[in-house]
């Protein structure tokens, strides 16, 4: 190691005295590296929350509902009010110069605006 | 800095007692480790790992939080990039999370064998139990972490800021985090969770717009858009707009006060060396090897053009006397004398002189005339040749009849030529007459005749190229033939083309309506347009060849700086593609309404795809879902609605969000909204204040508990804040 990445600290040790179980104890690297973690998505799905008294709060119903406001509607590339829809490319745009630029932009660049709003194709 | 860590190593571990508990604020964006009681954390980090390889060693190596990228190139970070223990805010890798308590103790100044004091723990609001039985043992089983309690980090910033007297017992807490944003309300300060809600979104996703939204706009500096400098524009420049609508059609109009508002900011750029105007001697220089070049290509040019004459004289003489040579050979020994040469005949060999003393004509520059003269004297000697023709037809043997049409057919012919070499002559006089007038306007103004004389030349050339070009490739208009693309298209002459057209659209014409072909007379013109041997051009081509070679000698002459063309060898004037010099303008990342576009999704999360209701909302969802209280209580609750969380730093918000909840509220209702003294810190320093209470005890749970109460306990296992 450098003298300065040494000075600096920066890397963690792997042996640390306040601990009763060490790193490379509980995760040997002769051991494969298999996944020991779930997802979110899989920790609430065992959560069994459909189990618990329907008026207990939990992570899964504290979620806020959609939006029950008329959606506002904004340019995909200026961020202007977009009265405008282009059936083509799907985006939202203010006005002629943006279409302009919207029918100039070859479609990767389209695919990036709307998965900025999760509105790309998406193949699986 | 976006960033700013604090990891400097902490010496008193060992002076606290074992009953000091240890605070952690354990948030999605930031680790935040220190002592119980203490006004600050002592030990702030970024809530990441990297485990780059060692570029010298080669061995993996785990790097917690952020550390100055100078230090990092010892590093190959490509293969991992940093890495968070949290998707939303529940923690789920739990590997990850241990390198970062590893390192929080470890800065701490842990050096014991364990850590031997009670450690309370922030987590998110309703917390799944796997994630926080998960964390419990990690911090038993790994740490020997004698007792540890979880308590929610917006409620702790709530306690300290209600014991500051910012907001009231009964109030609405609304706190935009880094990757959740949650509202909770309080009663008689403690949190009812059953009135909260909690929309995905976050700083996280703002900063990742705002970088998303940069780096399409520009995408030629994408690369200068790193996650760091997207989070600290975000932090400097973004604000909440009044009324996004409204701020944006400012923008739109291009008001002076949208420019006031515009950022912008200037890449590093270095202006290109300025071209200086070339000096005087320079310029001289120039010239004088672009003259010397010139001349050189000149000289060429007249040595290329004094061979070929002599080469066409020598062929010229030759032939002469070939010819002398023939006619001194006996008849009979014409054949024999004519196989040591190439040639089989007298008239082949006579052809040939002809055709070479043209081109040496040519070649001098001379008008044509030998071949007149040539034709002229074969008209002399047949005239007067046919004695037949005035004899009439009845006195005449058939043999004569035979004999006279043959007459009769020659003297038609000839008299033609006659009339040719007439008009020929006549227009030669039009020639010399021209020419004469041609050198009267030299003389009368030399340096105009010349200009003319060159327009005209390039004028002719182009023509010339033009037409080559048409015969031999004719897509010359349509710039992609430097593309190289040689489709079936591509290798047909325009006139070619043109019939593949023609045809074409006559094929596919038939039953489409009436049939009116040839209802018309010049339908049937497309017949002929149609026919093969239609490209063959007219005479046009070679005149004006015959003009260009003209006029080139001519300039040859008088002009002492005239290269021809063709001996330069550009065919065709290449066009360079021609590069904008890129200026200072083009290094400026310009923030307009980025600025407030990005921070707005915490009103509209829809923007970024989350179908969930904003922050102006959830206040209204989160009142709604309270258990019905009393009347007092929701404007108690409106009242005082309280601001955390290091996304509710945008200058704005608190108007906004005031005005956005008076619209859905009734109306008359009192709104306030305050904002925590220190939105970010705060939620540490009222965990901090909260472990150092002499109740604190009661509210922690040890290992043995944790075994013996069973998951059922911990999922129901709730701090109370209010000691």
């Amino acid at each position: 190691m450098e003298q300065e990445v040494v000075e600096a600290e920066i890397v963690l040790p792997t042996h640390l005295s306040f601990k009763r179980i060490q790193m490379y104890e509980k995760y040997p690297k002769s051991q494969s590296r298999s996944r020991h973690w779930k997802h979110l998505k899989q920790i609430l799905q065992a959560e069994n929350y459909q189990n618990y008294p329907p008026d207990e709060p939990t992570y899964v119903n504290i979620e806020s509902p959609p939006s029950m406001h008329p959606c506002k509607r904004i340019c995909d590339v200026t961020g202007y009010e977009a009265p405008y829809y282009d059936p083509r490319t799907n985006l939202r745009y203010a006005n002629a110069e943006v279409f302009k630029l919207i029918r100039s932009l070859p479609n990767d660049y389209v695919q990036r605006y709307l998965a900025l709003r999760n509105a790309a194709v998406v193949l699986k | 800095m976006p960033f700013i860590s604090q990891i400097q190593r902490q010496s008193d571990f060992n002076l606290f007692p074992s009953t000091t508990p240890i605070v952690i604020d354990n948030g999605a964006s930031y680790f935040r480790i220190g002592w119980a009681g203490e006004t600050d954390p002592r030990v702030i980090f970024r809530n990441i790992v990297q485990r780059p390889r060692h570029k010298a060693t080669g061995e993996t190596v785990s790097i917690v939080g952020d550390h100055d990228p100078a230090l990092l190139k010892y590093f190959d970070c490509t293969r991992s990039g940093p890495r968070s223990a949290f998707d939303g805010n529940v923690v789920y890798q739990f590997e990850i999370m241990e390198y970062i308590l590893d390192f929080g103790f470890d800065r701490m100044g842990a050096n014991g064998a364990e850590i031997d004091h009670p450690v309370l723990i922030t987590e998110g609001v309703c917390n799944p139990v796997q994630s926080r039985s998960k964390m419990a043992e990690l911090l038993f089983e790994t740490y020997g972490i004698p007792s540890v309690a979880f308590g929610v980090d917006a409620a702790f910033s709530y306690k300290y800021n209600q014991q500051l007297g910012v907001c009231d017992k009964d109030s609405l807490a609304i706190c935009p985090g880094f990757s959740t944003t949650n509202v909770i309300p309080f009663i008689d300060g403690e949190p009812v969770y059953k009135g909260s809600c909690r929309t995905n979104i976050g700083g996280y996703h703002i900063t990742d717009y705002l970088k998303q939204l940069l780096s399409l706009k520009y995408p030629y500096h994408m690369a200068r858009f790193t996650w760091e400098k997207a989070e600290d524009l975000k932090m400097e420049h973004c604000y909440i707009a009044p009324d996004y609508a409204s701020e944006a059609r400012l923008f739109q109009k291009g008001t002076k006060e949208a420019e006031d508002k515009t950022r912008s900011w200037q890449l590093p750029w270095i202006p290109p060396p300025a071209e200086e105007p070339p000096s005087e001697e320079e310029i001289a220089r120039k010239a004088a090897i672009k003259e010397k070049q010139g001349q050189r290509l000149r000289e060429m040019a007249e040595a290329k053009r004094s061979s070929r004459i002599n080469e066409l004289e020598n062929e010229l003489h030759g032939l002469e006397f070939l010819l002398q040579q023939l006619e001194q050979v006996e008849d009979d020994d014409i054949p024999s004398f004519l196989s040591a040469t190439a040639y089989v005949s007298k008239q082949e060999i006579e052809s040939a002189r002809q055709k070479v003393s043209q081109s040496l004509r040519k070649t001098k520059g001379e008008p044509k005339g030998d071949q007149v003269e040539a034709e002229e004297k074969i008209d002399l000697a047949q005239n007067e040749k046919f004695p037949l023709i005035d004899i009439p037809d009845n006195m005449l043997t058939p043999d004569q009849l035979k004999e006279k049409r043959r007459q009769l057919f020659l003297k038609t012919t000839s008299e033609g030529r006659q009339r040719a070499k007439q008009k020929r002559y006549e227009s030669e006089l039009e020639q010399e007459r021209k020419n004469q007038q041609d050198e009267e306007k030299r003389l009368e103004n030399p340096e105009l005749y010349l200009e003319q004389l060159r327009d005209k030349y390039k004028e002719l050339s182009e023509k010339v190229e033009q037409r080559k070009r048409l015969k031999t490739n004719g897509n010359h208009t349509n710039g992609n033939s430097m593309s190289g693309a040689v489709g079936r298209g591509e290798r047909l002459s325009a006139a070619q083309r043109e019939r593949m057209r023609l045809l074409t659209t006559a094929a596919f014409d038939r039953g489409k309506g009436e049939d009116t072909f040839g209802a018309r007379d010049e339908d049937w013109q497309l017949y002929k347009l149609m026919s093969k041997d239609n490209d063959d051009d007219d005479e046009g081509p070679d005149q004006e060849e015959a003009e260009l070679t003209r006029i080139s000698s001519r300039l040859q002459e008088i002009d002492p700086t005239f290269v021809p063309k063709s001996e330069l060898g550009t065919s065709q004037p290449v066009e360079v593609p021609r590069f904008r010099p890129l200026t200072k303008e083009d290094f400026q990342i310009v923030l307009g309404v980025e600025r407030f576009r990005c921070p707005e999704i915490l009103f509209h999360p829809n923007w970024i795809g989350v179908d969930q209701a904003g922050l102006d909302e959830m206040a209204g969802n989160s009142i709604r879902r309270l258990p019905s209280v009393g009347q007092g209580v929701e404007e108690r609750l409106t009242n005082s609605i309280f601001l955390t969380g290091g996304s509710c730093l945008f200058p704005g918000i608190a108007e906004r969000l005031e005005a956005g909840i008076r619209m859905i509220r009734p109306s008359g209702s009192p709104i306030k909204v305050v904002r925590a003294v220190d939105p970010v810190l705060d939620a540490w320093r009222g965990a901090a204040a909260y472990a150092v209470d002499p109740l604190f005890p009661t509210q922690t749970f040890s290992r043995t508990d944790y075994f013996e109460k069973g998951e059922d306990w911990l999922r129901r296992y709730q701090l109370r804040y209010s000691l």
